[in-house]
């Protein structure tokens, strides 16, 4: 109907039909599936030629190098994907197809218009079965296939949630059919993931491929996410504009997701223990006490929200949240309870409740469905066995049926066949048959080829005060096998970005409900403790490298070419390295540059360098959210640069080169976080972690080098370590001597690399955190750097001795302490035991 | 009969705890057909800051509260009078078959507190197990009267199993206590019901009390110095839930005081809670429950 002939095309630019001949040459559909891109003809669909026709002039070269920019972009925005299974959960890499889904308009409105109906029959249903259950009591559902669902929580029962609405925001798994119809996989209705996916491939495909994406007129997804956001925040009562979004924390799969969310949205990104229940009310700790939260987007799953009421085990959660909710304390999206819906043993009930609630049948099919806990549909399921998939009734695991959770009928031998109707006999209520959905299929790019896979659609649904919208995009997963049935992205599958074709011109900025509430405010005292924890000790993380660093730098630098290995100078810098953590203490009389080369990769040694930069990303990486992408960037560049191979046998120069590198690219993020962050708190908490961290390191460096009696060239070794020797010659034209160095290296204020500027930095920052109050007596940290001040003042450089530099060294971890103490979450929670019962 | 139960529950902490937040299941509260409650009080020294109390999805009894005075000792003490009038077992034989009631607790279009759908499926401390359901089918028949097949795999706990407090704790899985054929009353009832439960038959759990001082030249209930645990079976919708102790092999009467019913330990244990203290902690729990000599009649309600 809507295909036009290539021949057609052709008539129009021989040239661009031939070329794209070219690119779907081989593009083999497979039999008795549809697919997306080419028709029943063999021709491809129109709403695809715009987009074949400038791929095709592109070429396949610069093709390539495209899909190798979008590529690079996803690595360097460092968006990864979290696997379960690896030891220690690996981060894995995001696998962006490059070919997009492309949808025309019309065919997507119906979709959309489905998924509301759906959207509104599942709120229907879980407002009735968490409140009267009339439906039940009807008989339209039994009590049963309600009952066997984990998510039915039972401690919800009998409330409304704030603001009336359990679903917020749902998300649906489609699929197309052979007859070009979508089919309804799964319901997504706990915490639907993947929308944040979805938002970075785009931004992928938009890096990739500017031109096309501009010229194709595709709906934008802004639009989308800003209408959500108003909708969440008009359940704000308190007027802050303070909206959480919870997580499970960094060890989740989808965590990257969560950072990504709750930045681009503007909500804080909390993990269970920020939060705590006072009241009737949800706060959040945070670095001036604590801060009412009124609204949540919660993406942890329910059972782990509270362990008083629900999972007791759960450490995730807040103790407390489920009363909270219950009487209307906190706005939670979605609400708790919400994922009873995603049960398959509900959708065989779908169509009969749509008539009951909607009164008139589902618009948007769904994949069939029988539930085995009644006898009729049991003895249904039995009977034509080999072409159904038998799955868990409930998501639960089911002995059985393997560990998968679902089993083709067909596929099992009499044996498991005998054992499975044993199992229906007792517990088919555990169990549903469903239809063997066969999916369709899109292009994929496979190095210089188009080729089809099977793929799913995830599409996800937000509630406003105008009721359901829909992304006009979606999450797109393409299975590797050509076998079109259940599969999980968990096994290392491909997403592609989707493209709802627009039949019109596209504005530039969607129309968005009521533009005026959109607005985010984030005062400067809403930083969680955990956030302040974390960029403290990230600041801290990246001066100890930076310190390490340098004093390998002076171990392979200009001492290697004046001094012998075992010059005194040498010695006391590896000695220097080892109380430091830095030098494996096996290899004794090495070169300096074998301690150099240890120091620089070795794994083994805890203040080595990458056991600091592990450290420093790992703190990074759990406050994404209050961070920009360049400032991640550089932190996972030092990480590779210090794990890139050495040559078999390094030279000091090698390591000379490497600490450079690294050093350069510690500068590049101090500069990134000195220029791209906000003045505010947080900010502050890594300004003095690092601060501290320097001082200390100053310290250590002047009680080594600047000791009465040192050696030769040691005050030298000094300046170069503290950054000072320009700034020391154009002072002093004399050579080193202990006084102007001491002077210049700890008491000079106007020296950035001095300890006094380091103390000045410290007081600044503290006397402005908020949270204090005028009239009480400064905290103990401020205290602590009033002391460090004077003593900085009355001091004379040539009266330093060790006791000296050991006090302040002292001084300043005691200040640490305090911050810590009075700023950061304290101590881990237990639970209380019971022993059981006699 | 007439009971005055104390419990006193005391925790020892290692170090300073700022703030504990905890939920409470120990208020017995009226039961038809089986009990009723003349008097509750319940205190915690030191006090809660702030306590709520109600009645959560199956009507048991449960207070909220936060403690935020700093405290490395906490006691929480309760005093009830409860009246036991326990419902005659029925006839054994006289129940519906193993099979009927099956289907007629799929069946069910109640989805309330006291249907049998509750009880039917795999819950947080009680996971089906092929090895304790097979075991328990040798007593239930499809054509067996029900309550005289659950009768039977009562009876074979107690005689196969182990009466040995320490031998498992509050953690231990059903299947670890069917393999060790030993445990304590929690173990025993979660037995029975993943047993039945596998077989696609209804059955819960039930926190109490039993008497510790028994009646004249009786022999004291194993379970009695601490909190007691049973199952209930569902026998259809005339007979309803009957109670059973395979711990004592026999049907929960008189000498049972019920504190919470739900699916499993995990939805009826007497005290959730968090804590944030380091070190570890200790606890002890003390049970009295003592008969009340009753004067010749009860004073009339004011």
């Amino acid at each position: 109907m809507d295909k036009v002939s290539l021949a057609e095309d052709a008539n129009r630019d021989p040239f661009a039909a031939a070329a794209v001949e070219a690119v779907l040459d081989g593009y083999q559909t497979l039999p008795g599936v549809r697919d997306e891109m080419m028709g029943a003809d063999g021709r491809p669909r129109a709403h695809w030629l715009p987009f074949l026709t400038a791929l095709a002039e592109l070429g396949p070269q610069e093709v390539r190098r495209r899909f190798g920019a979008a590529d690079r972009y996803l690595r360097d925005s460092g968006v990864f994907y979290r696997v379960y299974d690896d030891k220690g959960g690996g981060e894995r890499p995001w696998a962006l197809s490059h070919i997009p889904l492309l949808l025309d308009k019309a065919d997507w409105d119906s979709l959309a218009a489905g998924l509301v109906e759906r959207a509104q029959l599942l709120e229907a249903l879980l407002a009735d079965l968490y409140g009267p259950a009339r439906l039940v009591e009807q008989g339209a559902l039994p009590a049963a296939a309600v009952a066997g669902s984990p998510e039915f929580l039972r401690p919800m029962v009998g409330t409304l949630p704030r603001g009336g609405k359990f679903l917020r925001f749902y998300a649906a798994d489609v699929g197309r059919g052979p007859d070009g119809r979508w089919w309804v996989l799964s319901d997504r209705t706990q915490a639907p993931s993947g929308v944040g996916y979805a938002l970075e491939n785009r931004l992928a495909m938009s890096r990739a491929l500017p031109d096309i994406s501009r010229t194709m007129r595709m709906d934008r997804l802004a639009g989308f996410f800003q209408g959500f956001r108003t909708s969440l925040l008009k359940l704000d009562r308190t007027g802050e504009g303070r909206v959480g979004l919870m997580t499970p924390g960094a060890l989740n799969e989808t965590y990257f997701e969560h950072a990504l969310l709750a930045r681009y949205m503007g909500f804080s990104l909390v993990e269970g223990e920020d939060l705590t229940v006072r009241g009737d009310a949800l706060y959040v700790r945070t670095v001036a006490g604590l801060k009412r939260v009124d609204v949540v987007l919660r993406r942890l799953d329910a059972d782990f929200a509270d362990p008083l009421e629900l999972n007791a085990r759960s450490r995730l959660g807040v103790p407390g949240l489920a009363h909270v909710a219950r009487i209307g304390g906190v706005a939670l999206a979605n609400a708790l309870g919400s994922g009873l819906v995603e049960a398959p043993a509900l959708m065989a009930f779908l169509p009969r409740l749509a008539i009951k609630l909607l009164g008139r049948p589902l618009a948007l099919p769904h994949v069939g469905t029988w539930w085995c806990g009644q006898g009729a549909e049991r003895a249904q399921v039995m009977e034509h066995l080999d072409e159904l998939v038998v799955a868990s009734a409930f998501g639960t695991p089911v002995p059985g049926i393997g560990r998968r959770g679902s089993v083709l009928g067909a596929d099992l031998n009499p044996q498991e066949r005998r054992q499975l109707s044993a199992v229906m006999a007792r517990r088919g209520a555990d169990l549903v048959g469903q239809d063997v959905a066969r999916i369709s299929t899109m292009p994929v790019w496979t190095g210089d080829k188009l080729t089809p896979r099977p793929f799913t659609l995830r599409v996800f649904l937000a509630a406003t005060e105008e009721g359901w919208t829909v992304m006009p995009g979606g999450f797109c997963r393409i299975s590797e096998r050509l076998d079109a049935r259940a599969f999980s992205i968990q096994r290392g599958d491909r997403s592609a970005d989707v493209w709802v074709l627009a039949d019109r011109e596209v504005p530039a900025t969607t129309l968005l409900p009521s533009p005026e509430n959109v607005r985010v405010r984030r005062s400067s005292g809403t930083l969680p403790s955990r956030s302040a924890d974390n960029l403290f000790w990230l600041g801290r993380y990246v001066e100890r490298a930076e310190g390490t660093l340098r004093l390998v730098r002076a171990l392979v630098g200009r001492l290697a070419e004046t001094e012998p290995a075992s010059s005194p100078l040498v010695l006391r810098l590896i000695t220097l390295l080892s109380s430091w953590g830095a030098m494996p203490r096996d290899f004794a009389g090495a070169s300096p540059g074998r301690y150099a080369i240890a120091a620089l990769t070795r794994h083994d040694l805890p203040g080595g360098l990458p056991q600091v930069v592990k450290s420093a990303r790992a703190a990074a990486s759990v406050i994404r959210d209050r961070f920009s992408p360049d400032a991640w960037r550089a932190l996972v560049d030092l990480e590779a640069c210090l794990k890139a191979p050495v040559p078999t046998a390094p030279t000091e120069a090698d390591a000379h080169e490497r600490a450079d590198a690294a050093l350069r690219i510690i500068a590049a993020f101090s500069g990134l976080a000195s220029e791209n962050m906000n003045r505010l708190t947080g900010w502050r908490f890594l300004e003095l972690g690092r601060r501290i961290e320097r001082g200390m390191a100053l310290l250590r460096f002047a009680r080594t080098f600047a000791e009465q009696g040192a050696p030769r060239g040691a005050l030298d070794v000094l300046l170069q370590l503290a950054d000072s020797q320009i700034t020391y010659r154009s002072r002093y034209v004399v050579i080193e001597a202990r006084g102007p160095v001491l002077d210049l290296v700890l008491l000079d204020p106007d020296n950035p690399r001095s300890l006094a500027f380091q103390v000045e930095r410290i007081a600044a920052h503290l006397r402005v955190l908020p949270g204090r109050d005028p009239d009480e007596p400064p905290p103990r940290s401020e205290r602590i750097v009033a002391r460090m001040r004077a003593d900085l003042t009355a001091a004379t450089a040539e009266s330093f001795d060790i006791e000296d530099f050991d006090a302040l060294e002292g001084d300043l971890a005691q200040l640490s302490d305090e911050i810590a103490a009075h700023y950061f979450i304290q101590g881990p929670a237990a639970d209380i035991a019971w022993p059981g019962q006699g | 009969m007439l009971y005055d139960i104390r419990q006193t529950t005391t925790y020892l902490y290692g170090g300073q705890v700022r703030v504990a937040r905890q939920v409470l299941r120990m208020t017995p509260v009226d039961r038809p057909h089986h009990q009723r409650v003349l008097s509750h009080s319940l205190s915690t020294d030191p006090g809660a800051s702030e306590m709520e109390q109600g009645l959560d999805f199956f009507g048991n009894a449960i207070a909220w509260l936060t403690l935020d005075t700093p405290h490395d000792r906490l006691e929480i003490s309760t005093h009830s009078r409860v009246e036991v009038k326990a419902a005659p077992l029925p006839d054994l034989q006289a129940s519906l078959m193993v099979d009927a009631v099956r289907e007629a607790a799929f069946a069910s279009t109640d989805l309330g507190p006291g249907s049998p759908v509750h009880g039917l499926y795999a819950s947080r401390s009680i996971p089906l197990d092929p090895a304790i359901t097979d075991w328990t089918a040798e007593s239930c028949a499809p054509d067996r009267p029900i309550l005289a097949a659950a009768f039977e795999v009562m009876e074979r706990i107690y005689t196969d199993f182990a009466y040995e407090p320490g031998a498992t704790d509050v953690t231990t899985l059903p299947h670890e206590a069917f393999l060790a054929k030993r445990g304590v009353c929690q173990d025993f009832a979660h037995v029975m019901i993943a047993g039945l439960r596998g077989l696609g038959l209804s059955a819960r759990y039930v926190s109490g009390y039993l008497r510790t001082v028994p009646p004249a030249g009786q022999e004291r209930l194993a379970g009695s110095d601490a909190t007691h645990a049973w199952a209930e079976v569902w026998c259809g919708e005339d007979l309803g839930w009957i109670g059973l102790d395979p711990t004592n092999a026999i049907a929960a009467g008189n000498d049972h005081i019920i504190l919470a019913i739900g699916r499993d330990y995990a939805d009826v244990a007497p005290v959730d809670g968090v804590i944030v203290a380091s070190g570890e902690h200790l606890l002890a729990v003390g049970v009295d429950v003592v008969p009340v000599e009753r004067p010749h009649a009860v004073a009339p309600a004011p």
